[in-house]
């Protein structure tokens, strides 16, 4: 193709290097040169070492714990810097999309900073955006451009399948709001299906947990969409090996793993944390050595790929592309 | 007594909210402003908005991003409790100064790369460049052996320089005791030897998130053919707090005023100047006698403002940023314009961040034969080792307005004086919210 334009043009910020290395590899091109660096007083600069006049950017930005601000500034900055050097087209790449838990007005005058994000991404002059298991798929209509919200489903299907092929296995989820998308995958497995119910007084801090289903002997595999400070984790891991079973892993697709999570982790009865590569881990893998990782960057580079070409993207909902 | 009417502050600068509280007279609005664990803003206002007219005072200082994001936030929490109108006052803005120089060339704010390996610590001059400080890294190019030492080299540099013009002998501060900045021992930690400003030009005078991979930004060089450049926030800024809601905005002494024309809300800026020509007037014996200098030629219509109304002579300092052979005479970058000789000289500016520029040019006016060195700044960031840098120059008073923080500077340099600009917020916010006009805010005689 040569120097034609419209190409893909795959530009990242400093949250998760790896991750932008791997989709690039895969997509068989090299990572824009752009660098993002800080200013004495804190302030983000954005350097773009290349042209994007008339290409199809896709801006790759995870946000690491404790650095979210500064990489959804990087990110915004970004976005507008190609906006300003005539992109044809700009789509945000955000696995793990911040502020997702903060969707609703769940007390007066509390802020729906999801949706905030939404309309920064939108007024930095984002096109589109691609994503990964949105905490609340009503996420996608808080934007006015499409957004793809990729599954790491059929790769986590995948995992069990290699790793638990023959054991008996009953998939839990920690509360109510991941039922759907516990029972999803029991469904696929053809196998059974748990719940916790817990009780929340404040955000961050567990409260009681009844479970509901048969968990006796078998391997209890727990699925959420993201794990934070892992308190619920543990606590409901607690309850399940109470409840008999055999083995506990979790499986949740955002490895936050903020605060002092790897210690809880350490000392929890969970003889594994499967998590995504969507957040960049850093040295958690070698602190903690029950946390495994699927890497999601092919279901993410097919998707860029695809998106790229004007094909369907709903085939990756179902199946992950091989590794 | 102002009705109906909410003020709320931001993390960044609590004090300074509370002294406009107190000058309306008006309680503090409540509301909650921490971080998830994860670092993501958590936010609730605890007041009712409902119908009200809301101003959150935010300044940009500090970490930026989060104090800005938080803003948004809190902007978009009023907006959707049914908040009437929604002003942000943001005493510095941030991202209002949008260098367009790529980071390798001298004069371009940004840090230096720290150094990995640890070796022999470099003396800290005048021409040191600053280092890009960033939260709990070691970056700066500080001062290996302590300020006594500093303050003799320094006195016999200044001897020398000056020893034609024999002016009065500059005062030096006296030692700080240990530095309480963060970083610890490895702030002061110094390595390689190319601290001087020459070297700075060279690529990798940078800092980045992204300290597994320095290799990779200190080769950072763009496609071949391509100019690269530096993206500018600065309309991105505007749109942002557009989109979260703000109805209206109140600032102070914007670096750029055609800033305002990046905004479809109005914007009222206000200005420092009354406050530093105040301070002129009341503070520097004989100030008719004084020089007003802009330090470079950005700042010149700000000082010749001062100067005019004042009925003050004016000098101005040309930077030249073309790389010019490195002698001793370093200064043959900077040329002043004007005389100064045996007068005491005024720099103006409207904000220090580093410091390198005023501090740079104070020593070339005390060169050029000058007897006292102000420094009047509106914003005072003084990131990185700015302190270190003027307590060393031949700066003799620095004076800013509290527009962010001071308390922290005041502590480490005994030449800094804060300027109190909350009444003129107070009056701007009671203004606008009584839709009178402040234009009476921007007259200064």
């Amino acid at each position: 193709m040569g120097d034609m334009a419209n190409e893909i043009k795959l530009l990242t910020g400093n949250s998760h290097p790896s991750l932008a290395k791997s989709v690039a590899d895969r997509l068989g091109i090299e990572i824009a040169k752009t660098m993002s660096l800080n200013y004495s007083n804190q302030e983000t600069s954005v350097t773009v070492g290349e042209s994007v006049r008339d290409e199809d950017v896709f801006i790759l930005q995870s946000t690491a714990p404790n650095n979210i601000n500064d990489g959804l500034m990087e990110l915004l900055i970004m976005i507008h810097a190609c906006r300003t050097a005539s992109a044809r087209r700009i789509t945000a790449v955000i696995p793990n999309f911040p502020y997702a838990r903060q969707d609703k007005k769940d007390k007066s005058r509390a802020p729906i900073s999801a949706k905030l994000i939404a309309n920064m991404l939108q007024t930095a002059g984002c096109n589109h955006v691609i994503t990964m298991d949105l905490h609340a798929s009503q996420i996608q209509g808080f934007f006015n451009v499409p957004v793809d919200n990729l599954y790491a489903e059929p790769s986590v299907l995948r995992w069990i399948r290699e790793n638990y092929p023959d054991q008996d296995i009953v998939i839990v989820s920690p509360d109510a709001g991941g039922a759907k998308r516990a029972t999803s995958i029991a469904d696929r497995l053809d196998r059974g299906f748990a719940l916790i119910h817990k009780e929340r007084p404040r955000p961050n801090v567990v409260g009681r947990m009844v479970l509901v289903g048969d968990v006796k002997d078998k391997v209890a595999i727990l699925v959420d969409d993201m794990a934070d400070t892992c308190g619920t984790l543990a606590k409901a891991a607690q309850t399940v090996k109470e409840n008999g079973a055999a083995e506990v892993v979790a499986i949740v697709t955002h490895g936050i793993l903020s605060g002092d999570a790897v210690n809880i982790i350490n000392n929890s009865c969970l003889s594994k944390v499967v998590v995504t590569n969507t957040v960049p881990l850093g040295d958690k893998q070698e602190r903690c050595k029950k946390l495994n990782v699927i890497d999601v960057s092919p279901t993410i580079a097919e998707a860029i790929r695809r998106t790229h070409n004007g094909e369907s993207v709903s085939f990756l909902f179902h199946h992950a592309p091989a590794v | 007594m102002v009705r109906n009417i909410v003020i709320l502050g931001g993390n960044s600068h609590p004090k300074l909210v509370e002294s406009i509280c107190n000058s309306l007279g008006l309680p503090i609005g409540d509301r909650t402003l921490s971080s998830f664990s994860v670092g993501e803003t958590r936010c609730e206002i605890k007041d009712s908005v409902r119908g009200k007219d809301v101003y959150i005072i935010q300044s940009g200082g500090g970490k930026v991003n989060d104090h800005f994001m938080d803003l948004c936030i809190m902007i978009s929490a009023c907006k959707t409790g049914s908040a009437k109108r929604v002003t942000a006052v943001l005493p510095l803005f941030p991202y209002s100064r949008q260098p367009d120089l790529p980071y390798n060339k001298t004069g371009a704010p940004l840090s230096k790369q720290p150094s990995t390996v640890p070796g022999s610590p470099m003396p800290y001059t005048f021409e040191s460049v600053p280092a890009t400080p960033a939260p709990g890294i070691p970056m700066s190019a500080g001062l290996a052996n302590g300020m006594d030492g500093l303050s003799k080299r320094l006195n016999r540099a200044q001897v020398s320089a000056n020893n034609i013009h024999s002016p009065a002998a500059v005062a030096m501060p006296s030692a700080n005791g240990p530095h309480e900045m963060n970083g610890g021992d490895t702030y002061f930690k110094r390595t390689d030897s190319s601290l001087t400003l020459g070297s700075s030009r060279t690529p990798g005078a940078f800092t980045t998130h992204d300290y597994d991979k320095m290799a990779h930004f200190t080769s950072f060089q763009g496609k071949p053919g391509y100019k690269q450049w530096v993206a500018q926030a600065g309309t991105l800024v505007a749109d942002l707090l557009t989109c979260s809601g703000a109805d209206h905005i109140i600032t102070l002494d914007l670096h750029d005023p055609q800033y305002q024309g990046f905004f479809d809300i109005p914007v009222d800026n206000l200005y420092g100047r009354p406050l530093l020509k105040r301070y002129i007037q009341q503070n520097i014996p004989n100030f008719k006698d004084a020089v007003v200098v802009s330090p470079d030629a950005g700042g010149a219509k700000r000082a010749t403002a001062i100067a005019d109304s004042l009925n003050m002579e004016f000098a101005l300092i040309h930077k030249e940023r073309r790389p010019t052979k490195i002698t001793d005479r370093q200064n043959a970058t900077m040329m002043l314009v004007g005389n100064v000789a045996n007068r005491v000289c005024v720099l103006v500016d409207d904000l220090a961040d580093t410091s390198n520029t005023i501090t740079r040019a104070a020593k070339l006016l005390k060169k050029e034969g000058a007897t006292m060195v102000y420094a009047l700044l509106t914003h005072g960031v003084l990131s990185g080792d700015a302190i270190s840098r003027i307590n060393a120059s031949a700066i003799d008073k620095i004076v800013v307005t509290n527009s962010v923080p001071q308390e922290e500077h005041k502590k480490m340099c005994p030449k800094l004086e804060v300027l109190d600009v909350s009444p003129a917020f107070a009056e701007a916010i009671r203004r606008v919210h009584h839709g009178e006009s402040i234009s009476v805010l921007f007259q200064f005689d």
